[in-house]
């Protein structure tokens, strides 16, 4: 069953189109809507929040419509915006006692105990946020957001700036939480985190979805082995057959093939043949990374992936 | 409406924690009742401090006010009121709360300015004339802190809110009947102070110190308050959506 459901949602500032026409059907499973910066992520969530009213197109979480009933909406889900936003002239306690309250829990002060446990908070609670690290703040954060069990939680790049051991430690609560039964509904640019931790991925850019599916149904678009070639100035990728262009990143350029290892030595002629100086060459599994290349850099690439050879890639695979 | 205490709360805690602003809200109401109201010499009343007194009480409300209508402006601006927005309390408790919380702030810092005034000399008054007094404050308190924060929503941004603060408060309290009566002003001056909306609240706090129910002034700042928090939430289901 699903909980969050948009129906061709729309949001434009001006002429910019934000958010084009953008549909999805989440249920209880960690969502991750990944796309670059300026792509419409948080216009996204701030739609679904009700903070936003969409230019055209619907949606619903829970069965509530987000216009029209968004007082129900309200009471269905919460949100951690993308900046942070605790209170630090209050304690933690204090900050989560306070949203305990304003949600309308019975016994708020035990409430928020139990969250500040969950998020491992307690020995802290009683200082001032102003001592808090940025991780900290996060989870308090998190844990303002949970005194109330939503059925949906909207979290807005909740590992921005944080270290690694932090973001693990984050993406490990939404996991539980996800366990818990809870729609959990994230955006970020992290390729990784979203292949490693959520259960399915919507990749946005210039507010269109351009892929959604499970990293593993994403990665299986692309060929068995990716095939990265460091080089020197600029090339114009070579046509070869069983071998498929698949993005420029900065000085790397990245191709697919059925089989890797007899693909580099292909590569490496074509290339040299053009004249292209090659300082490294690697084989790899695909990841998330490669599937957003392919699927965004598009447009920013001049003479980059073609559509349609894509379309003929995939008729070849079935 | 749910909510609503819960965000006074919120900010009497975040107040009592700022200590130095306490305090120093009270310094320039306290300065003026000792230094103007003790040393002027006039003519026209024998008593100045008892004239000057609820002029005084009334500026600091004033000021209580006008600073306070940045802290909604604050809230937006540090993205707390998203996060209250996408609450499932009623959004209007947060606008209520705020209007309800500078006017009890403000009737704490008049309280004490009424304790100094006492101490140095004002004559005291029958318990009734005080709930009189705060019931005019606390309407005067509704109307100023509804059009501070309706102004501070509507200009955005903090400085061109501090330059409005600084470029209101001192004009409207001098064209007010806070230190002279009608009769001594000249006329163009007394044309601005019997329209001034601190002239309503002032004039109404001494008539009570004589002992008259000031009821017209009253239903005027009753009345206005309420027209300005009718527009102060309209502009705020605006800039939420
Ligand atoms: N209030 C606004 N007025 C005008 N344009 C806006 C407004 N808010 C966002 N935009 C534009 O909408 C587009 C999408 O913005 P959005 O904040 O949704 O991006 P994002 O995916 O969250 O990016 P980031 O990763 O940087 O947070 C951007 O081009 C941005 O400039
Ligand atoms: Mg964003």
């Amino acid at each position: 069953m699903s909980i969050i459901e948009t129906n061709e949602l729309v949001k434009n500032y001006g002429d910019l189109c934000a958010v084009d026409h953008v549909t999805l059907s989440i249920g209880k499973e960690v969502f991750g809507l990944l796309g670059p910066n300026g792509s419409g992520k948080t216009t996204t969530v701030l739609m679904l929040t009700t903070l936003l009213c969409p230019t055209s197109g619907t949606a619903s979480i829970c069965g509530y419509d987000i216009q029209k009933q968004a007082e129900m909406v309200r009471s269905m889900i919460s949100y951690v915006p993308q900046d942070m936003a605790v209170d630090i002239k209050l304690t933690g306690r204090e900050n989560v006692i306070f949203f305990a309250k304003l949600y309308g829990i019975p016994s708020p002060k035990d409430k928020a105990d139990e969250a500040l446990a969950l998020m491992e908070l307690n020995e802290r609670a009683d200082d001032l946020t102003r001592t808090y690290s940025g991780g900290m703040r996060r989870r308090l954060e998190l844990a303002q957001a949970l005194v109330h069990e939503p059925s949906a939680l909207f979290l807005d790049e909740p590992t921005l700036g944080l270290d690694v051991a932090a973001r693990k430690k984050i993406w490990e609560h939404i996991g539980s939480l996800s366990r818990r039964g809870m729609s959990i509904f994230v955006t970020t640019h992290y390729m990784d985190e979203a292949d490693r931790f959520c259960d399915r991925v919507g990749i946005i850019n210039n507010g269109k979805i351009a892929a959604c599916g499970t990293p593993l149904e994403l990665k299986a678009k692309l060929m068995n082995d990716v095939i990265t070639v460091k080089i020197e100035g600029t090339c114009q990728p070579p046509d070869l057959e069983g071998v498929w262009y698949v993005g420029k990143h900065e000085d790397e350029i990245s191709f697919t093939a059925e089989n890797g290892k007899e693909a580099l030595p292909t590569i490496a002629e074509a290339l040299t043949r053009n004249n292209v100086k090659i300082r490294a060459m690697s084989l790899r599994e695909p990841t998330l990374d490669d599937v957003f290349l392919q699927a965004v850099g598009q447009q920013e690439e001049p003479y980059g992936f073609a559509d349609s050879k894509f379309r003929i890639m995939l008729r070849r695979r079935k | 409406m749910r909510g609503i205490t819960t965000f006074i709360q919120r900010d009497f805690l975040r107040w009592e924690r700022g200590r130095v602003a306490v305090f120093s809200a009270l310094v320039m109401p306290a300065a003026w009742l000792i230094f103007v109201g003790l040393a002027l010499p006039v003519k026209f009343t024998g008593n100045y401090l008892d004239f000057i007194t609820p002029g005084i009480l009334v500026m600091t409300m004033l000021s209580a006010g006008l600073s306070g209508g940045a802290l909604l402006m604050f809230d937006k601006i540090l993205g707390f009121l998203n996060k209250f927005l996408a609450l499932p309390t009623p959004r209007e408790s947060i606008l209520f709360g705020k209007i309800l919380f500078i006017t009890g702030r403000g009737l704490i810092q008049t309280t004490i300015i009424l304790i100094i005034a006492v101490i140095i000399g004002a004559s005291l008054l029958h318990p009734f004339q005080y709930f009189m007094i705060y019931l005019v404050l606390f309407a005067f308190g509704i109307l100023i802190s509804s059009f501070a924060t309706t102004i501070a929503l509507y200009l955005e941004d903090h400085d061109s809110y501090a330059a409005f603060n600084t470029m209101i408060s001192m004009p409207l309290f001098f064209t007010s009947s806070a230190l002279m009566p009608y009769n001594v002003m000249p006329s163009w001056l007394r044309t601005i102070a019997v329209l001034n909306p601190l002239s309503f609240a002032i004039d109404a706090i001494r008539d009570i110190g004589y002992g008259i129910i000031p009821l017209f002034p009253l239903a005027m700042l009753v009345g206005l308050a309420g027209f300005i928090i009718f527009l102060c939430s309209h502009v705020f289901r605006k800039v939420t959506i």
